[in-house]
């Protein structure tokens, strides 16, 4: 997480952005996740990565960010949830980085029981 | 749920669309298929369109993707013999607009909503 910023306008208006880190490459699966991710909050939500900007709820156009792993992704919405709608997607998107370091972890243990020589 | 069917002249097209579907979307979207003739050839077939649109339909509506061509002409005859029911066949690329509809009904939007994704995928540029 490099950056975060919340601002509380009226009653019900409320933004929210934050960069984060792409732990893994946002492919076709975690593009539909996304989608599904947000789907029950009314903020509206961008997903931008590099000088291209999607609507997380395009599963073609977050896929046609060919946004990478380690690329640095910025969440923007604006809506009564919007926190709420951006932490979804934060959570979704530390959740592939989970998987991929599990899977490193799980090979780094394997290659640490190898005995010695 | 929407459901979705897909109507193509070859039966391994739709069978492999719908293997990527499930991956990319949910496996609880209803997604039927019609692809080829009822003897196993190249073709579509207005009676297997009619049964893929009977076993998507949950009662929230029906989106129908053709391939190509007589896949158009096929599903407007079967519509035309049973119209009345929410059942809309969508003019969108076959690949990009059954994920965007697939996606979008995984999400628990309605049929105009779905409709509306597998049509704007035409225009979401690829590259």
């Amino acid at each position: 997480m490099q950056s975060f910023a919340l601002r509380r306008g009226l009653a019900m208006s409320q933004s929210c952005e934050m960069t984060v880190r792409l732990p893994a490459d946002l492919h076709a699966r975690p593009a539909g996740q996304m989608v599904q991710a947000v789907a029950p909050f009314d903020a509206s939500i961008t997903v931008a990565f590099g000088s291209r900007e999607a609507d997380a709820r395009s599963v073609l156009a977050v896929m046609g960010l060919g946004a990478t792993a380690d690329g640095a992704v910025t969440l923007r919405a604006t809506g009564p949830d919007a926190e709420q709608a951006v932490a979804a997607v934060v959570s979704l998107l530390g959740g592939l980085g989970q998987a991929k370091t599990e899977l490193q972890s799980a090979v780094q243990s394997t290659v640490q029981t190898q005995p010695s020589r | 749920m929407v459901g979705i069917v897909l109507v193509s002249h070859s039966s391994r097209l739709v069978d492999g669309l719908a293997e990527l579907l499930a991956q990319i979307a949910s496996a609880d979207v209803p997604i039927a298929l019609a692809g080829g003739t009822d003897d196993g050839r190249l073709g579509t077939s207005g009676d297997r369109v009619a049964a893929a649109i009977e076993a998507a339909d949950q009662g929230d509506g029906v989106v129908v993707i053709p391939d190509l061509g007589s896949a158009v002409l096929t599903v407007k005859a079967v519509l035309e013999d049973g119209g009345g029911r929410s059942v809309v066949m969508v003019d969108a690329p076959f690949v990009e607009g059954a994920v965007a509809a697939a996606v979008t009904a995984a999400s628990g939007a309605k049929l105009d909503a779905v409709v509306r994704a597998a049509e704007g995928a035409r225009h979401v540029a690829k590259l």
